[in-house]
């Protein structure tokens, strides 16, 4: 009983924070059809934040706010720059933000070093759920998550921004010439999936060993989620998270950490070929 | 021939110097990054050629550096014991490749982003496991204590062994751009929807591309061994991946040679600067990025482009004219028949119980309003959508939900609404290929000779007084006028002899001269070799000149057919069009 709460805890962790890792990638995908493969580099300067935030020598709690400011500020750079002329060009776009991810991973590396760094958790302590203890951090977490994901799916659903938004997916022209700003709308929307990696970074940073490279890893487990699930949807990312998230949870227990890696690289590819579209399908 | 052998020799002589003008450490240096030029080589091969990125190619050349370790350690170094064993490597790893490609490539026609991503983490994978194995691969501190290939010195004899490595695979790549497999390549890059209908399973064409890269890339692996006496996890690993790729994006894809220098160039620098220059690395990246962004056919293609401005023109071999072997595409016998086919596309339903009973011969021309499902049935025959329900036949054949490569082979030629010609080849490379089409078997995409085929439909189209193809041949397919484009479409289309023939609006943006050539054409066509021909059409005149039967296609479901005076007579097709019926 205990090991099986202890278990369901750790896949509900690896869950949620799969999603968190995974929404920026599916944003941008999703509203702007460019698989950003420098979204795990976006994820790495959110948790860079936090060695940025004692370095400037203010208090850890202004993390969220440096974290903002920077990857927002690198976001809006980019985007200037590189992705704002790439759009409905995906294999073109794959490989600007490729060689964006490796020029972030060498400047990051240039500044602060190859060596991995930590950081504490900001909240100690374990919860008691019956008698099965559980570190307070994660579960606090995975509330924020949950929460987060609601507020979201309300407000893309609700907002006149995600009318906009949705307006600009299904048919840009025709969006442009109802008067939406679709330059500024992808813009912003380039941002907000950037933001989003930057915040998983964050939030994730404590349990995460911090290095120049660590994107890759979240790229690859993020992408391979969204494959399972469904590129570009809420929905598809909600149901691929869980798929992948609870497999690599489950053979962790089971066998072990390269199992679980193993396992769902294979899951991965077996959608790839056989269901490309994912489990969840619009309409 | 004489250009391959003339740049190979240059090639050979400049790297032989090397040692003899440099010192045998900078041969050694220079051994190091002519090997994983090779590597990206590779890379160039899979990106360049077969027109997707392979992001962990690393994996290729690690596997097989730790292969030949392995080798080396129990055979003591034995020289022609080892040279099978690397081949052999490279064999297997070259045959993994094709593979994974063929099964991730099947049935669809994207070079997306999922197969660069799959190369991506299995270079992860492989990495992970080279490190978490110590007993097998040594793990962090790599796998030593191997002598070196036939006992050479990696200061001294071993770099000519690199570099023959160097100049065979340079003039392999070299001569493959004049083969019927490289044109194959250029064309899947130019337009795989055209390559498809044209019978070609692209999915195996990129499998052979990414098996080309594997094999090169594992032999220079497996050298990579002896070269440096020790194999560690980095030598799978994605950080070296992704280099390739650089190497390859910077010195230029489309060129052997490019990847080559880019390689061997960008790996001196850094060897040099990467010291005493901390932003080297980002300076590194920051060039790719510019190139990908400004220049995405690297230095060699900024090269090529300048020369080509110059005036200097690589004019490529005239193969002599020969005649073609038969196609598959006119074995084909039988009528096409449609059976109550039910084709969804998303949430609009286009074909709606669509039941057509072609004749076996003749000219069939498909009128309707907008949005009848003309194009959706050429798009169901030819298996480019997949039908909920029904029948699609021909002859004895059911062909329902055939893959689009087999069309062709069960007989079918279709031609597109908006013309798909090769753009960046040639007319005439345009026309080669359509000739090795539904004819070509496998060892003669190795013979320069089937490059000279002529076929029968396609010299009687091109000696055609009114066709102005022949006179064409250097121009680029894509920058023909459109009249032209629809011209050699046809001939593409033509050119394997199909019994089938699908052409849809064939005359569309043609001048009233050039439509009435091209239904003289069509007309020739179908009375030489007896083929059924279907035109999806709108203009009248058009179809009065054709003398074809008329069928009238009315949301999805056939809703008159006979002859043009019949139709015109029907009061069900006149309510269609509203009174617009001429």
């Amino acid at each position: 009983m205990e090991t099986a709460l202890l278990i369901g805890l750790n896949a509900a962790w690896q869950i949620a924070a799969l999603a968190l890792l995974a929404l920026g990638l599916a944003i941008v995908f999703g509203l702007l059809r460019i698989l950003n493969m420098a979204h795990g580099e976006f994820v790495m300067l959110g948790a860079y934040s936090h060695v940025l935030t004692a370095q400037m020598g203010l208090p850890p709690v202004m993390a969220l706010v440096v974290c903002l400011g920077f990857v927002g500020l690198a976001a809006l750079l980019v985007e200037r720059l590189v992705v704002r002329h790439l759009y409905d060009r995906m294999f073109d776009s794959l490989l600007a933000t490729w060689a964006l991810s490796i020029l972030m991973r060498e400047a990051v590396e240039l500044v602060w070093g190859r060596s991995f760094r930590n950081v504490p958790l900001p909240i100690e302590g374990v919860t008691q759920i019956g008698s099965t203890g559980y570190p307070t951090y994660r579960l606090l977490v995975i509330a924020l998550i949950v929460g987060f994901f609601v507020l979201l799916w309300l407000w893309y659903r609700r907002s006149l921004t995600g009318v906009r938004l949705r307006a600009m997916v299904s048919n840009p022209s025709l969006a442009r010439t109802a008067g939406i700003n679709t330059a500024r709308l992808s813009a912003m929307a380039f941002v907000t999936g950037c933001l989003c990696a930057g915040l998983a970074g964050l939030v994730l940073a404590p349990v995460l060993a911090i290095e120049p490279n660590m994107g890759l890893d979240a790229l690859i487990r993020s992408f391979f989620a969204l494959v399972v699930g469904g590129l570009g949807t809420l929905e598809g990312l909600g149901i691929g998270v869980a798929v992948v998230g609870g497999l690599q949870a489950g053979l962790s227990a089971a066998v072990s950490q390269t199992a679980g890696y193993l396992g769902v690289l294979v899951l991965a590819i077996i959608f790839l070929w056989r269901r490309p579209d994912g489990l969840y399908r619009r309409r | 021939m004489g250009f391959i052998v003339g740049v190979s020799a240059v090639l050979g002589l400049a790297l032989v110097l090397v040692p003899v003008l440099g010192g045998d450490f900078l041969a050694w240096q220079i051994g190091l990054y002519l090997l994983y030029g090779v590597a990206a080589q590779g890379v160039g091969l899979a990106w360049g050629r077969g027109g997707f990125l392979p992001l962990g190619n690393a994996v290729f050349f690690g596997l097989a550096a730790y292969g030949a370790a392995m080798v080396l350690r129990a055979t003591d170094g034995a020289l022609m014991v080892n040279l099978l064993a690397m081949l052999g490597i490279a064999a297997v790893l070259a045959a993994m490749a094709w593979g994974l490609a063929a099964l991730v490539f099947h049935g669809r026609s994207d070079s997306g982003p999922f197969f660069s991503l799959i190369t991506l983490a299995l270079a992860l994978i492989v990495a992970q496991l080279a490190e978490t194995n110590p007993a097998i691969t040594g793990g962090f501190n790599g796998y030593a204590g191997f002598p070196p290939l036939a006992g050479l010195d990696p200061f001294g004899m071993l770099y000519y062994a690199i570099v023959a490595l160097v100049v065979a695979v340079t003039a392999a790549l070299m001569l493959l751009d004049r083969l019927p497999a490289g044109l194959v390549l250029r064309g899947l890059v130019a337009q795989e929807g055209r390559l498809q209908l044209l019978g070609f399973a692209t999915n195996r064409v990129k499998a052979w591309a990414f098996a080309g890269a594997a094999f090169i890339t594992a032999l220079a692996g497996a050298l990579f061994a002896s070269h440096q006496g020790i194999v560690t996890p980095q030598a799978t690993g994605f950080v070296l991946s992704a280099e390739l790729v650089i190497w390859a994006a910077v010195g230029g894809r489309l060129h052997p040679l490019g990847a080559l220098f880019g390689a061997v160039a960008i790996g001196l620098l850094s060897a040099e600067l990467r010291d005493t220059l901390p932003w080297w690395e980002v300076l590194v990246a920051l060039i790719f990025l510019v190139v990908v962004l400004l220049a995405p056919g690297g230095v060699a293609e900024l090269l090529a482009q300048g020369a080509r401005r110059l005036g200097w023109r690589h004019r490529g071999g005239r193969t002599a004219p020969g005649s073609a072997p038969p196609s598959r595409a006119e074995m084909a016998s039988g009528a096409l028949r449609l059976e109550d086919v039910h084709l969804r596309a998303g949430s609009v339903q286009i074909l709606k119980g669509l039941s057509v009973a072609c004749p076996e011969t003749g000219i069939l021309c498909v009128i309707g309003p907008n949005g009848a499902g003309k194009t959706t049935m050429l798009k169901a025959i030819t298996g480019a959508m997949r039908v909920q329900s029904g029948r699609i036949t021909l002859g004895s054949r059911d062909i329902t939900g055939a893959p689009p490569h087999a069309a062709l082979s069960a007989g079918i030629g279709r031609k597109m609404q908006i013309p798909t010609v090769f753009r960046g080849l040639s007319v005439t490379e345009n026309l080669q290929l359509a000739a090795l089409a539904g004819r070509a078997r496998a060892a003669d995409f190795l013979r320069p000779a089937a490059l000279g085929w002529c076929t029968p439909a396609l010299s009687r189209l091109l000696h055609h007084p009114g066709v102005p193809l022949a006179g064409l041949g250097g121009q680029d397919a894509g920058s023909l006028p459109q009249g032209h484009r629809q011209l050699l479409e046809l001939a593409l289309t033509l050119a394997p002899e199909p019994r089938i023939v699908l052409l849809d609006e064939p005359t569309a943006g043609m001048s009233p001269e050039e439509t009435a050539l091209m239904v003289e054409l069509i007309r020739d066509y179908q009375a030489q070799s007896g083929a059924f021909v279907l035109v999806i059409e709108h203009d009248m005149a058009l179809v009065a000149a054709l003398e074809a039967r008329v069928l009238v296609l009315h949301q999805g479901r056939a809703l008159a057919e006979g002859t043009l005076d019949a139709i015109r007579a029907d009061p069900a097709v006149a309510a269609v069009y509203a009174g617009g019926a001429k």
